[in-house]
């Protein structure tokens, strides 16, 4: 437990000082939020409410997908697959630890940077901008933070799962472009999933991304009450446990096949 | 009892055919066409305790690929590998925990961590005592003299630097097997000295079992009693160096000064190669004549002031082992 916090605080360290990159990213996720407030209003029009969620609920729904974009590395991550096609892989295998729980803890440290660098401060800047709905409650803050860390836990297990596909092919690359285009979709990130019919709702529920994205924003927007709470909750941790049982099974199976290039 | 055993190992590689574009990447899912590399081919060896041993082989001969399952980041094709009593592969954690390894080609360190970072982390990664952790690191500081890079990020280092903080990296938690695969590569003439100096003191003072893979010929000269020539996968040669030389050595030379100047150097058993003034280099066959008998021969027979046998440089002997396939 010791190495895993040590390995987060090093990473954190590290990705702070991206802070350039971190800034750009920043500038561009609150540009494309304020554009996409822009379509809800004109959306909107007059009606004050649309499938339980008003304007302002539509706006913050914006505001937090773009706050969440570096948090949960919603449009790419490829690291893993990176150290697999370098053969650097080879340092993190010659090293007495747990492989996932090696990632793991420096995702952990990514997103908390991106989670005060980028998302912080996005939602603090439209706060400025936009009359946005904040949770009220103690309940439902604490509800929000426990689903906000289940989020991260489902998109890190998930983002590991898939970058194991380079195990099989030299290039994975592409199918993992696929299947991130495909969360933007089936997460609810471009349109909340209840703008949709019910039909798309539930094939999306059938898949993790809905638990990884559109239960933290249903929660903070109170959409879910009382029990609807829990229950969601409890689906994200059924999420994080299958996603990682899935990625300890294909690891190893991968592992197997594993071929470290140069030498 | 041998700390590696090694019985009938292969890796063989399939080469798949490659698909291109992004269609491609789900053709190669599922693509079965390829060929197959035996990178390595059926070896047996053991290895005790202690010893040093060089791995050495022309381009592509294995040596990695067999670097690789012995630090179990690769899956034999077939065969069996026991080091440390344990399977690499199998039970990587455990395993991993008891060996060291340095990959010339590559670090192990983080790349954009200074030095000591990353060697703070493996103290936590290993779980080495403290006190064991700074006494090592102590030595380590000193032989290697880390010093002047301790606060570098890895990726700032020189070649030369990096590989003594990859070898300080790879020790700290005092493993019992140390694998090295080409750690003197690109190094300079007194970079190397000071690398085969440290793994020479590590092997002896640490009693660490060292396998270690090179190009450099004097690496093996100067470090390792057993040497093992691998060629296409195949082990060549496992035995003494000396065994070596003697068995594929061919001519050793003698020169000798003599004190004053004679009608002819002529000898039995010898033929002269070279003559100045009054040195001459003499010519002999092992097996046919012995230095000693030679030297009786010419000094029966001339004043001489001074002489010298040679031996066969190891990198001929080598060479010619690699090129006239002297071993098959
Ligand atoms: N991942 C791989 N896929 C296909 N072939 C491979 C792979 N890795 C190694 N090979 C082949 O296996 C053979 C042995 O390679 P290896 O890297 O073990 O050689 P080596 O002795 O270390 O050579 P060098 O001295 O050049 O480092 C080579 O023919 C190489 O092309
Ligand atoms: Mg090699």
């Amino acid at each position: 437990m010791r190495l895993f916090w040590q390995l987060t605080k090093t990473s954190f360290q590290r990705h702070l000082t991206y802070r350039t990159a971190a800034l750009a990213g920043l500038m561009t996720n609150f540009f494309f939020g304020i554009l996409r407030a822009a379509i809800f209003v004109a959306l909107y029009d007059l009606q004050t409410e649309v499938e339980g969620i008003t304007l302002e609920g539509a706006i913050t729904y914006a505001a937090l997908g773009q706050a969440m974009i570096g948090y949960l590395s919603l449009f790419s991550w490829f690291e893993l697959m990176n150290t697999i096609y370098t053969g650097d892989i080879a340092s993190d295998l010659l090293k007495p630890m747990n492989y996932f729980g090696f990632w793991m803890a420096q995702d952990l440290g990514r997103a908390a940077v991106n989670f005060a660098l980028r998302g912080v401060t996005v939602m603090i800047g439209y706060a400025f901008i936009f009359d946005l709905v904040w949770p009220r409650g103690v309940t439902r803050i604490f509800a929000v933070a426990v689903s906000l860390l289940l989020s991260w836990l489902i998109s890190f297990s998930w983002r590991f799962l898939i970058n194991l596909f380079s195990f099989w092919t030299p290039n994975a690359r592409g199918i993992l472009r696929f299947f991130f285009v495909l969360s933007w979709f089936f997460s609810g990130f471009l349109m909340p999933l209840r703008f949709f019919p019910q039909w798309v709702i539930s094939i999306s529920y059938l898949m993790p991304f809905p638990h990884m994205f559109n239960t933290v924003i249903e929660i903070y927007l109170g959409v879910l009450k009382g029990p609807e709470i829990i229950l969601a909750l409890f689906h994200q941790v059924l999420w994080v446990l299958g996603l990682i049982l899935a990625g300890q099974l294909v690891l190893r199976l991968g592992i197997r096949r594993l071929v470290i290039l140069g030498g | 009892m041998s700390i590696i055993s090694v019985s009938g190992l292969s890796k063989y590689f399939k080469v798949f055919k490659h698909h291109r574009g992004g269609l491609g990447a789900i053709r190669n899912l599922f693509s079965r066409q390829h060929s197959i590399v035996r990178a390595v081919d059926d070896i047996s060896f053991e290895i005790e305790p202690g010893e040093l041993v060089g791995y050495i082989g022309p381009n592509g001969a294995g040596k990695s690929t067999t670097i690789k399952m012995l630090t179990g980041l690769l899956v034999p094709t077939s065969g069996e590998l026991l080091v440390n009593d344990l399977i690499p592969w199998k039970e990587r954690q455990t395993y991993v925990a008891r060996v060291g390894a340095v990959f010339g080609q590559r670090t192990t360190l983080w790349w954009d961590l200074p030095v000591i970072e990353s060697l703070n982390l493996l103290q936590h990664i290993y779980k080495i005592p403290k006190e064991n952790f700074e006494a090592n690191l102590e030595e380590f500081h000193e032989t290697l003299e880390l010093g002047p890079f301790l606060d570098t990020p890895v990726r700032a280092l020189s070649l030369g630097q990096r590989m003594r903080a990859d070898l300080c990296a790879a020790l700290l938690h005092n493993p019992d097997l140390l694998f090295l695969d080409e750690p003197t590569i690109g190094l300079d003439v007194v970079a190397k000295e000071r690398i085969r100096q440290f793994i020479q003191k590590i092997n002896h003072e640490r009693n660490t079992t060292v396998i270690l893979t090179t190009h450099d010929l004097s690496d093996v000269e100067k470090l390792c009693q057993r040497v093992m020539i691998i060629d296409q996968g195949k082990l060549l040669f496992d035995g003494e160096l000396s065994r070596l030389k003697d068995k594929f050595g061919g001519q050793r030379e003698l020169v000798v000064d003599f004190s004053e100047e004679y009608r002819t150097y002529e000898i039995a058993g010898a033929t002269i190669t070279a003559q100045t003034d009054l040195q001459v280099t003499y010519a002999f066959e092992r097996g046919m004549i012995t230095a000693s008998e030679l030297i009786g021969r010419l000094s029966a027979k001339y004043r001489i002031r001074d002489l010298e046998v040679r031996e066969p440089e190891i990198e001929e002997t080598v060479r010619r082992i690699y090129e006239e396939r002297l071993l098959e």
